[in-house]
């Protein structure tokens, strides 16, 4: 499996409903990766606020923040290799770059178990 | 009720003082660290107000570690700023990567970090290791922390239980909280805090108020909010009883007082009482604190015949030439913001103006001022309300593409506790946009609160520019509609006392920074103009004129001075104010 990694600017949390206004980008991208990550595929997301140590560590990264600035974020990088910048990449690309069905993007059914562990059912 | 000797009381390792802003709790705190001080114990004393005055009572530069009076043994006093602490995690945060990565990156980094988000973590963080530090409770008898006016401290206190149940129930990954490294880590040391904080035989919660209704309802809705998150060793501190009576200003104070405290709230009847007389001095400086549990200096200073000083007309004549829209009364908690806002009110609204009076003081009491009628319209923003109807517009957007667990992520995040002051800001600037079509007066919160509102104004200014999301018009026209004179005026609200004139003077800097600008203050509930006989309230009275001159000259002449009255004016009566002074 490819490994996916997002290098995002400096941001309040997630899903971006901590700021002024509600970024629909955002809102998509962490329900999509929350998703995967349900589904059992990881993809990496680090900020600026969150993770600054890897952008120092990155040397892609490192040497693209230093040629074109923060205005290059967020980048995504497939393995290493740089796939877009400026942009999130778009549900079709996730799972192209993955090798993944479409259905990898769909919440995974809750399976809440019948039997919790107690013999009254009174604990749940 | 007994008087407040805390040295003979049986007091906790933490005490925390509380009470609607004006009451004195500062004061009280003061009084009670040196009280403690000077019979032996070793104390440590924090204010954790944005608008602290504690360097002006002790006449000492302050700073959050802590610093030893050097007049009295045995007491050590931190001022604890929110907007401080938050700036130094800030730094501690950035300040690595300096040189290691770009400047513009940087700039970054520091501009998310400035938001409301890091302020309340930061100051919580700081909180937290005060009321858990081992070294400090073997160090000290007691720490006393003189809270900030009461929302604020509300907020603050009840962030410890709201915090760690957040933290355990994310079942995602980073959040709003979680960005802010080495946050989970601390779950231990919040945990405790909140252990301590409901803890009887660790913390004791002294409510101050004076004798009046509007703080001892206040008092009472702390003291409800508070025992709900476990606080419950309360105690009630009345200050400012006057004790004794003889002409008809004198009568009428004392009626008054002993009214209110006929009806003391339920809540609070059962709690231990305990009252500081009414003191002539303002509580600066050493011996008026030393002075302030044990006697009155009342020096008899003679307040001599009234003095002509200009009227409140002369303002709303001011504000309804100029046609402003947008009108806020500012100033410390207590000093009647409330009162004047609704009196501009009427005032404008007789001169022909349709006015719609708002307020974002979460002990909002306008409801009891004024009612509403044709030419006013009346209007709340309560946190809690907003906080719903924006978590309900989001969600109603993330409806449009999401379901189910989805959804279930969003609502996470919107738990936030960040997400409250988000949902505060965008209730104020729809308001102040509605100012199109009405004039606007907006009686705001305490000072403290108000200040990290107007932070929130320049911060969001900031990001708006940069983000990709749809903002809505009121936001983005937000600040510089404050910005503009010719649309809005600042009207400053104080006492003719020493504390109130203080926080006033660094308001009235601070807005200036933020790029609005003042021409009015008004100095209300003035003794000086009641002719009193009383020996307390005529020495009061005196001390009034060094205040007043002060503001004079501090506004160029543009003040105007409201007289004492011993009723609470309600509704055309507080025309009473607009002309009489």
């Amino acid at each position: 499996m490819s490994r996916m990694v997002i290098f995002e600017p400096a941001m309040c949390c997630d899903t971006g409903v901590c700021g002024p206004s509600v970024d629909q980008e955002l809102l998509r991208l962490s329900t999509v990766l929350n998703n995967l990550r349900e589904n059992g595929v990881l993809v990496e997301r680090y900020n600026l606020t969150n993770n600054p140590q890897i952008f120092v560590d990155n040397r892609t990264i490192h040497s693209i923040l230093n040629q074109e600035g923060v205005e290059a974020l967020p980048v995504t990088m497939v393995d290493g290799e740089v796939v877009k910048k400026q942009a999130y990449p778009s549900n079709e690309e996730i799972c192209q770059h993955l090798n993944l069905s479409t259905s990898y993007l769909q919440a995974k059914f809750n399976v809440i178990a019948d039997d919790c562990g107690c013999n009254d059912g009174s604990c749940c | 009720m007994k008087a407040f000797n805390p040295a003979d009381l049986h007091l906790t390792k933490y005490i925390f003082f509380t009470g609607k802003g004006g009451v004195g709790k500062t004061s009280t705190a003061c009084a009670t660290a040196v009280a403690l001080a000077d019979a032996g114990k070793k104390i440590m004393l924090i204010s954790t107000d944005p608008a602290s005055n504690l360097q002006d009572v002790f006449e000492t530069e302050l700073n959050n570690k802590g610093v030893a009076i050097e007049t009295v043994a045995n007491l050590v006093v931190a001022n604890f700023d929110p907007e401080q602490a938050a700036s130094e995690y800030k730094e501690s945060v950035v300040g690595p990567y300096r040189g290691k990565l770009p400047d513009a990156v940087i700039e970054n980094m520091e501009e998310q970090l400035s938001g409301s988000c890091t302020v309340e973590i930061a100051a919580f963080n700081e909180f937290s290791n005060f009321i858990t530090d081992e070294q400090a409770a073997k160090d000290y008898d007691h720490i006393i922390f003189d809270t900030a006016p009461t929302g604020h401290t509300l907020r603050l206190l009840q962030l410890p239980s709201a915090w760690s149940s957040f933290i355990s129930e994310s079942t995602h990954g980073a959040s709003c909280l979680g960005q802010l490294s080495g946050l989970e880590g601390n779950q231990v040391i919040y945990q405790q805090a909140v252990e301590n904080l409901a803890n009887e035989a660790l913390t004791t919660l002294i409510l101050v108020t004076r004798p009046e209704l509007p703080p001892l309802k206040e008092a009472e809705r702390a003291a409800k909010e508070l025992a709900e998150i476990g606080v419950v060793n309360q105690w009630l501190v009345v200050n400012g009883v006057l004790t004794d009576y003889q002409d008809q200003l004198s009568i009428a104070l004392f009626e008054k007082q002993q009214k209110a405290l006929k009806h003391i709230p339920n809540q609070l009847k059962n709690l231990p009482i305990y009252q500081i007389p009414l003191r002539s001095y303002n509580v600066t400086g050493l011996t008026n604190v030393r002075a302030l549990l044990t006697k009155d200096r009342a020096e008899d200073k003679n307040p001599g015949p009234p003095i002509e000083v200009p009227h409140l007309e002369g303002v709303i004549e001011d504000l309804a030439n100029t046609n402003k829209q947008v009108i806020f009364t500012m100033g410390k908690g207590g000093v009647g913001k409330t009162t004047i806002a609704a009196t501009i009110a009427l005032g404008l609204a007789e001169r022909g103006k349709k006015v719609h009076l708002t307020t974002t003081d979460p002990a909002a009491h306008l409801q009891y001022v004024i009612e509403d009628s044709d030419h006013i319209r009346l209007s709340h923003i309560d946190e809690q309300v907003e906080l719903k109807k924006y978590q309900e517009a989001v969600l109603m957007k993330a409806r449009q593409t999401m379901k189910g667990d989805d959804l279930a992520y969003i609502e996470e995040d919107l738990r936030s506790p960040c997400t409250q002051e988000i949902a505060v800001f965008r209730a104020f600037a729809e308001i102040v946009d509605q100012a199109d079509d009405e004039v606007v007066v907006i009686d705001t919160a305490p000072t403290g609160h108000t200040l990290l509102l107007l932070d929130a104004t320049e911060s969001y200014h900031k990001e708006i520019e940069r983000t990709q999301g749809d903002t809505p018009p009121s936001v983005s026209r937000l600040l510089p509609k404050l910005r503009d004179q010719a649309q809005t005026a600042v009207v400053i609200v104080t006492y003719p006392e020493a504390t109130p004139v203080y926080e006033a003077t660094r308001l009235s800097e601070d807005l200036k920074r933020a790029g609005i600008t003042q021409k009015w203050w008004v100095i209300n509930a003035s003794l000086q103009a009641t002719q009193t006989t009383h020996p307390i309230l005529k020495a009061k009275a005196g001390s009034e004129l060094e205040w007043m001159n002060r503001v004079a000259k501090l506004t160029d002449g543009h003040y105007a001075v409201v007289k004492w009255f011993a009723d609470d004016l309600k509704g055309e009566q507080l025309k009473q104010l607009i002309y009489s002074s």
